[in-house]
């Protein structure tokens, strides 16, 4: 069959960092082509890239074997190019009716659109995805699985030949995902493509015809679902030999630094577990299972509803994240941009943002004492920037992880939790984290690391807790765990967990 | 580097701007430029005091990612009170005790009224622009309540009030507050643990959360720092006009909030310097007297300097290659 769209050499940098190189992507009319990576593989650049939402370095784009320029999201729509972003974009401050018909090409523009012709406008496309609400409701009102049912409703209004998908279910109930899918196979009776970027392997091939593997912004290969495995897949995502160092010894745990018990938040369910001194406890789950939110709660970040805390055998109740670092928690969050770090502050002002106190006499704060006191773990952290006086926004992800973790270890609390920590960082920079968590329980420290990465949680942990909507559905011993037995864990209920 | 350049910039154009004032100053009786006069000079730096003292704590409030609508309204509370103190308080009181106890209730009233606002955009979560737009209106009611409308002279006459306008309307008085004020807000800024957190809530106050960093007090500080220093200027102000004036400090904190941006601080807060402020404080009070000397009309003077803030900001932009 021919190919209908074709991208070939694609390539974005943001920064200094590669986020994809030389990326190659076909879609043909009227199938359903999933894009498939770990986490910081390129899938969502290049799906924005073909959205006209990002900017590419480079890139040779054909439609219909013309070459086609994709500038802005106005240019996509033209060539019947539409996206469901993963955090939809949607205005929730306008009626179900004004989101349709905002910067819609098909709508005359500088013209009033009267309510009847937008009605008679709108209506077939939410029909069609099954959408019964009135027009004039508040975008905002409606719930997520119905939300996003507008949000391509907007598309097909847009005469979108091509639907591109950004995770859509991460953020949805289980018939919320049935009904989309069956929409998705519908629209696929119809001649739209649908290329379906995620990273959720049952749904791949669920819904799949083809699938692209991206790695380290390279496509690996393109492949059908009818002739491929699973496991043939998660070879071609993870490729090359995990560059993961092996296990450390088994280390002799100490005695209990942090004892949790029916521990209960908004999204937290009864989260009962211990850490030792000198363990590394990991924690897995999907996204949306309450790994961060474990995090929060410890942090004082997220009110505790029910259940306690004990820190050294005393009970605690953080109730601000001032409180639980002095009862020696710590924690690095998730999102090192928007939560971690200040990006036009230097990279030694960041470092010191937890110590400052002890970097001043008589009031005054000794820059050389902060130079001294970052320079101490630089060497450790390898952290590697021009000069301590470099704006972070300047340093690559894996250098602000390290800046990250600098203003924790300068602090050197009992108990340090880290949100996934090697999100979108590269290989050498993951080693280093890597020897950093090692050394952290070598010295009797205790460490909670979330990932989303189970080769990195099997590496480093002692202990594996995996969460499920909230609840703890299994804690495995790190050594005898494997992909398959947390997946299960984190994905099916605990008996039938077990079973696999 | 960045920062050395867009530091250079603005300095360059203060430079350009008083190299221009040169060239078209008037000359005087014996042939020599009026703007280099000694006593021209030092009017400049008496005329931007006011203004360059409530800039000085609105950059902090700005730095927080805030902003401060009300100073204007304090320095008129201010010189109320102060009027008030010297003409009808404390009548019992020595000559130097009772200067000093109006100047330390109306500065502690001013620095109370900012604290509040403080208190209000902390823990209520208002946005500045709106808690400081409600004191601004307010505290102008309360400065015009109090004096009944009314100017409250301080007269020329032998009176503790007299003396007290004496001292303080001394340009070396004046000049000499705004050169300790800025030293002071330029270590605090640059050499404490609460410059840091001020810059470090501005720049990304969900990190600040996640540092453990004092949000609230931060923010409560750096309002009430800002009615300290408006109420400061205030008494300045009333010495040199001799009265209490509830109409006083109109559209101040546009002037203030023109001369932060001018020195380059970004109005979404993180980034920004006293010193930066400072110059932009400099380039106003310059082009002002640059235009005055020259016979310029005031209403074209504002067409002039709207101009001006435009400009400065958008070269900063070009400047830093970022938003």
């Amino acid at each position: 069959m021919a190919n209908f769209l074709q991208a070939e050499v694609v390539s974005k940098h943001f920064g200094g960092v590669a986020a994809l190189r030389g990326a190659r992507f076909t879609l043909r009319p009227g199938e359903v082509h999933a894009l498939i990576g770990e986490n910081g593989a390129g899938k969502s650049t290049l799906a924005k890239i073909l959205a006209g939402a990002v900017r590419p370095d480079h890139a040779a784009i054909t439609l219909n074997d013309r070459p086609v320029t994709i500038a802005t999201p106005l240019d996509a729509q033209r060539l019947g190019i539409g996206i469901i972003y993963q955090e939809l974009d949607l205005f929730p401050h306008l009626t179900v009716g004004e989101n349709m018909a905002i910067a819609n090409l098909r709508l005359a523009e500088g013209h009033l659109v009267r309510p009847r012709r937008l009605a008679a406008f709108c209506r077939p496309y939410l029909d069609q995805v099954g959408l019964t609400c009135s027009l004039r409701q508040m975008a905002g009102s409606l719930p997520i699985g119905q939300l996003q049912l507008l949000a391509i409703a907007r598309a097909l209004s847009m005469d979108a030949r091509i639907l591109i998908m950004d995770e859509p279910t991460s953020s949805l109930s289980d018939d919320a995902v049935d009904r989309l899918f069956s929409l998705i196979r519908e629209l696929r009776t119809r001649g739209v493509s649908t290329v379906y970027v995620s990273h959720k392997m049952d749904e791949l091939f669920r819904i799949c015809d083809r699938a692209t593997v991206l790695r380290d912004g390279e496509t690996v290969q393109t492949v059908e679902i009818a002739t491929t495995s699973p496991a043939e897949i998660v070879r071609l995502m993870v490729g090359r030999d995990l560059q993961i160092s092996e296990r450390p010894e088994h280390r002799e745990s100490g005695e209990v630094l942090l004892r949790v018990e029916r521990l209960s938040t908004a999204k937290l369910k009864s989260v009962s577990f211990e850490l030792r001194r000198g363990e590394v406890l990991g924690v897995a789950g999907l996204v949306g299972a309450g790994r961060s939110e474990l995090g929060a709660a410890l942090f004082g970040l997220d009110p505790i509803r029910g259940g306690t805390i004990h820190r050294d055998g005393r009970p605690i109740l953080p109730r601000s994240p001032h409180q639980a670092m002095r009862h020696g928690i710590g924690l690095t969050p998730e999102d090192r941009r928007g939560e971690g770090l200040m990006m036009s502050m230097s990279v030694l002002e960041n470092g010191t943002m937890t110590v400052l106190r002890r970097m001043q006499s008589w009031g005054f704060l000794r820059h050389v004492r902060e130079r001294e006191a970052l320079a101490s773990i630089a060497g450790r952290l390898r952290l590697n920037c021009p000069s301590v006086a470099a704006e972070v926004a300047t340093l690559s992800g894996g250098n602000q992880q390290k800046v990250l973790l600098a203003r924790w270890l300068l602090l050197d609390p009992e108990v340090l939790f880290l949100d996934d920590p090697t999100r979108g960082i590269d290989v050498g920079a993951k080693q280093d984290i890597y020897r950093i968590i090692d050394s952290l329980a070598a010295g009797g420290k205790g460490v909670i690391l979330v990932s989303s990465e189970l080769p990195e949680l099997l590496r480093c942990s002692d202990r594996i807790l995996v969460l499920r909507d909230g609840s703890v559905t299994a804690v495995l011993d790190g050594r005898e765990a494997t992909q398959e037995k947390i997946m299960a864990a984190a994905t099916h209920s605990p008996a039938s967990g077990d079973a696999a | 580097m960045m920062e050395v350049l867009r530091r250079f910039q603005s300095f360059a154009a203060l430079l350009g701007i008083v190299v221009l004032a040169i060239l078209v100053s008037p000359s005087a009786s014996d042939g020599s430029r009026i703007f280099l006069q000694a006593g021209n000079l030092t009017d400049i730096l008496r005329q931007i005091s006011l203004i360059g003292i409530i800039s000085l704590a609105m950059t902090f409030v700005i730095l927080t990612g805030g902003i401060d609508l009300s100073v204007g309204s304090i320095l008129a509370l201010s010189t109320t009170l102060v009027a008030m103190g010297l003409t009808r308080a404390w009548q019992s009181a020595a000559y130097g005790s009772h200067i000093l106890w109006a100047i330390v209730a109306a500065v502690a009233a001013c620095t109370l009224a900012g604290a509040l606002n403080g208190v209000v955009i902390a823990s209520l979560r208002i946005q500045p622009f709106v808690v400081t737009l409600a004191s601004m209106i307010g505290v102008r009611g309360l400065a015009k309540w109090l004096s009944k409308n009314e100017n409250i002279d301080i007269g020329f006459g032998h009176d503790v009030a007299a003396r007290f306008a004496s001292i303080f309307r001394e340009k070396a008085l004046v000049i000499g507050s705004y050169a300790c004020a800025a030293a002071v807000f330029w270590v605090l800024l640059g050499r404490t643990v609460f410059g840091r957190h001020v810059r470090a809530i501005g720049d990304n106050e969900k990190a600040a959360v996640y540092a453990g960093l004092p949000i609230v007090r931060t923010r409560v500080w750096v309002y009430a720092l800002s009615g300290l220093l408006s109420g400061f200027a205030g008494v300045l102000y009333a010495a040199e006009n001799h009265q209490g004036n509830p109409n006083a400090g109109m559209a101040y904190e546009l002037d203030a909030i023109a001369a932060v941006v001018i020195g380059g601080t970004r109005l979404s807060g993180g980034k920004g310097s006293i010193s930066g402020t400072i110059v932009g404080t400099l380039i106003m009070g310059v082009l002002t007297n640059l235009l005055r000397l020259n016979n310029v009309d005031s209403n074209v003077e504002m067409m002039i300097k709207a101009v001006i803030i435009v400009l400065a900001v958008a070269v900063q932009h070009a400047g830093s290659g970022n938003s």
